[in-house]
């Protein structure tokens, strides 16, 4: 019966569409439909072209190529306002409202002419409201609203508009779970009156939830269309798994035998009035061990990899490295203790795209006195350890002068990898190391993570690819919305059974029992399953 | 190589567009009954006929290449210090209090060391303020700088009728220095002082500063990307008010190089528009500090060549703002072309990668 509520005529038709900025193609070839009454979900990490093509839809970026019909009418969409006019709507990520300003007045903002009305428009806000029991009262005063409400009030200037296409751009990320479900009943209302939603989201759990149809993107191109109907949450997980990689020979040693090197201990992040950003981490990294954490992205990666490089301070709970206590010292301090962090966007936080790549290689050594003296740089001797790396890592670049943006993705990688490693001596943190990288750059990247492991070092490995997890992890911990959903030794569990904690499915709840442990010690029988066991790589 | 090959980028871009400005201006100088032709001939000749003139440039540039530098240093750090002006007046009360007061009990040598690290003080103070405000109540530098010149005008106003007035109590502005606080002269026959040896050397110790310390590369990095500074374990507050205070320090010099090298004393509205100046010179050389002195003698011949034309001719004396407007107006347009000429190469080139 659901399926009779969506007609076979598209409203909205993406044709091949691409997008070029200087630098990098964030749209390739995209095609996208969406038919009457239909909620489109865009699913897929983030930088992976979604919010590109929806700001494309709705005329704040310009294609390079291709062609957007509307209601199968060619449209040249040169700004929101002729978006809106095609009664497309699109709230973003960060609200457009005046907080000093009340509901009504932020609602026809834009959309009245002379002398306004208040009483009268005062009285069909409120109806609007009404109607979909958002329960915001139209006087109320923006800024004085929880978030979930400021949410509904660009909603209500959507439907104001009448619009019919609306688009969300992870409407989901500032809401709390109630709001979550509300929003979601709200979308499910608006789609049934005939309308059309573009979801953008990369929670896999609000997929299923609300899409009727699922389009998943990967580096700017669509990667799969599925329908709901036929799909299940862990074939999802399975989508936005990449391509194999070359299975890499690692040694397998039971960590148990070796020291301890960092400890986690009950680790919280959690500001009052916020979704908390982590909640009860609790783990230990050994000496010569790599612990993979598997989530999808934005489940609270970031703030991990952040407390443990001392950029974040844990609201709670207490961080040891070899014993002494770091959970409250800053970044530099942790720099100065052989700490090294490959961050996940070397763009923004690894390097400094238009220096050169001697002055990338000593970033984070400033205050290590390695390479000066009272102050003074030796560019002489930096220069020289900058060639050496550039030999060792075979990094492609004419000499260590070059502006470290002007190489590939592929090469800054490997010079930020090659810093890290030698600042990280006792414990690294490599936060998806290999993403948006080639097949030969990924490689190597993964050798020298496992050749550093072989030299005892401690290593933390976070990534959303899970075919890289399973590759390289001894063990692997399960993260989601800030949480730890276990913590198993690689090859305990299916990628199936991953997938499913990865999309917040508790322990318990999984198809098939996960053998008899779930700890992170465990005993006996699971010992066998070092390494990596049969049926993990397909 | 990639150093050379920018610098030959730079004046290829720079130097066609400050010919390009004079030429403009001098377009329309037949509105003001001049002949373009007879005023080039005039300028030229008028200016470096004599060495007197031509020592006059380097004096207007002294102070200018200082509150280009402080410009500068700020910008290195991707921070905008529109206040140099009324660090320069800072600085200038610092030194003429300082060679006043001190001038006839110690001597002369030692008075100007004192002035001098007064004057750098005195600078440097107003601009930890502003930096101090930026790092911990995250107030607009931009605004507070420039809204501080404001005060310390008022303030010059005051003490000059108060406590730094003459003697005669007749004018706002101070006594004279004495002979003995003057900055030596260094060329016969012109009234250059030590000052433009001083504003050099602070460009080279500038330059040297940013490029060869770890202080200065760490201003860098937090004003190239503050995201990386952070987890480089470099604390950005930190070095906005450091990189603040130097950029201070550096325009207070040159309130001690115009008052023990050039003015002699300290009065109201005194050279009011070096501050601006300096920000016009610091982006034309793009904030690189030796690429300062060369900016800041390219305005110091404008203004020197503007003063020549409006006494011989009929041109008015406006004439010199219409210049350094229109060359200023041209630099900055050429790094618009620039970029967008940048831009669409690497967009070719990239297509091109992509095709083969």
């Amino acid at each position: 019966m659901e399926q009779n509520r969506i007609t076979q005529s598209p409203v909205v038709e993406i044709d091949h569409v691409s997008k070029r900025f200087a630098k990098v193609l964030a749209n390739c070839d995209v095609s996208i439909t969406l038919n009457r009454g239909e909620v489109v979900a865009l699913l897929g990490e983030n930088g992976a072209g979604k919010s590109t093509i929806m700001n494309i839809l709705y005329g704040i970026y310009h294609m390079t190529s291709g062609e957007i019909r509307v209601d199968g009418v060619r449209q040249n969409i040169s700004a929101p306002r002729d978006a809106m006019a095609l009664g497309i709507s699109m709230i973003q990520q960060h609200f457009s409202l005046v907080g000093a300003h009340t509901v009504t007045e932020n609602i026809i903002l834009g959309n009245v002419k002379g002398r306004i009305d208040y009483e009268e428009a005062e009285r069909k806000v409120q109806e609007l409201s009404d109607r979909y029991q958002f329960g915001v009262s139209a006087k109320a005063k923006v800024g004085d609203l929880p978030v979930g409400m400021q949410q509904k009030v660009e909603i209500m200037k959507a439907l104001y508009r009448k619009c019919r296409i609306l688009i969300m751009d992870e409407p989901t990320a500032v809401l709390m779970p109630q709001e979550i479900d509300t929003l979601m009943e709200f979308i499910r209302s608006f789609a049934a009156e005939g309308n059309s939603v573009f979801f953008i989201t990369h929670k896999m759990r609000e997929v299923m939830q609300v899409a009727d149809r699922i389009v998943i993107m990967r580096n700017g191109r669509v990667s799969g269309t599925v329908s709901k109907s036929e799909v299940q949450m862990s074939d999802l997980a399975r989508l936005m798994i990449g391509h194999d990689l070359e299975v890499l020979s690692r040694t397998s040693h039971d960590e148990r035998k070796r020291a301890v090197r960092l400890r986690v201990d009950h680790v919280s992040v959690e500001r009052k009035g916020e979704l908390p950003l982590l909640k009860d981490i609790d783990f230990e990294i050994h000496e010569g061990e790599i612990l993979g954490v598997a989530g999808v992205s934005g489940n609270g990666q970031d703030a991990l990899c952040e407390v443990l490089y001392g950029a974040l301070r844990p609201t709670a709970g207490r961080i040891t490295l070899d014993g002494k206590d770091i959970s409250s010292l800053n970044v530099a301090q942790h720099i100065a203790l052989g700490i090294g962090s490959c961050a996940s966007d070397r763009h923004r936080y690894g390097m400094v795209s238009d220096m050169s790549l001697s002055e990338n290689m000593m970033l984070k050594s400033s205050y290590l006195h390695r390479w000066d003296k009272r102050g003074w740089i030796s560019w002489k001797k930096v220069d020289r350890y900058t060639q050496e790396k550039i030999d060792q890592y075979t990094i492609k670049a004419p000499d260590p002068s070059v502006t470290i943006g002007s190489l590939s993705g592929g090469n800054q990688q490997k010079a930020v990898v090659a810093r890290e490693v030698d600042m990280g001596q006792n414990f690294v943190i490599f936060d998806q190391p290999t993403r948006g990288l080639d097949l030969g750059a990924i490689n190597y990247v993964h050798k020298t993570i496992l050749k550093e492991r072989e030299a005892g070092k401690s290593i933390l490995l976070v990534s959303t690819e899970l075919s890289e997890v399973f590759t390289l992890s001894d063990r692997i911990a399960v993260i989601c919305e800030g949480k730890i959903m276990g913590i198993f030794r690689n090859g305990e569990l299916t990628t199936e059974q991953i997938g499913m904690l990865m999309a917040g499915v508790p322990i318990e709840d999984l198809p098939e029992a996960a053998g008899s442990v779930r700890n992170d010690q465990p005993e006996g029988s699971a010992l066998q399953h070092t390494g990596k066991g049969d049926g993990i790589h397909e | 190589m990639n150093k050379r090959r920018e610098f030959v980028r730079m004046i290829v871009w720079t130097v066609p567009a400050i010919f390009l400005g004079l030429l403009i201006c001098y377009l329309f100088l037949p509105l003001m009954g001049v002949s373009p032709s007879e005023a080039f001939t005039t300028m030229v000749t008028g200016v470096f006929s004599d060495r007197f003139t031509m020592g006059n440039i380097l004096i207007k540039a002294t102070p200018l290449i200082l509150t280009g530098l402080a410009f500068s240093f700020t910008y290195k750090a991707n921070l905008y210090n529109i206040g140099a002006q009324g660090q320069f007046y800072v600085g200038c009360m610092f030194a003429a209090a300082i060679s006043l007061r001190l001038g006839e009990k110690i001597p002369g040598p030692v008075v100007m060391i004192l002035a001098f690290l007064g004057a750098m003080a005195g600078g440097g103070l107003v601009g930890f303020i502003i930096g101090f405000l930026k790092a911990k109540a995250g107030a607009n530098e931009f605004l507070v700088s420039m809204m501080s010149t404001y005060v310390i005008i008022y303030l010059l106003q005051y003490s000059l009728g108060s406590w730094l007035q003459e003697d005669k109590h007749e004018y706002l502005k101070t006594n004279s220095l004495k002979k003995d606080v003057w900055l030596p002269k260094i060329i016969d026959g012109t009234s250059v002082s030590l000052g433009i040896v001083i504003a050099v050397a602070a460009a080279v110790i500038v330059w040297l500063i940013l490029y060869k310390t770890t202080f200065g590369f760490r201003v860098r990095v937090t004003g190239q990307n503050i995201n990386a500074a952070r987890l480089s374990g470099i604390n950005p507050k930190k070095e906005y008010m450091i990189a603040f205070a130097v950029s201070g320090a550096i325009a207070g010099l040159a309130g001690f190089t115009e008052i023990n090298g050039m003015q002699h004393m300290l009065l109201t509205d005194f050279e009011g528009s070096i501050g601006s100046y300096g920000i016009g010179i610091a982006i034309m050389a793009s904030a690189n500090p030796i690429g300062v002195i060369f900016a800041a003698l390219l305005f110091g011949f404008l203004q020197v060549g503007g003063t020549v034309l409006s006494h011989s001719t009929d041109a008015p004396a406006s004439v010199i703002d219409l210049m350094l407007g229109f060359v200023m107006l041209f630099v900055l347009m050429s790094f618009f072309f620039r970029r967008k000429y940048e831009l669409r190469t690497m967009k070719k080139q990239a297509l091109t990668k992509e095709e083969s």
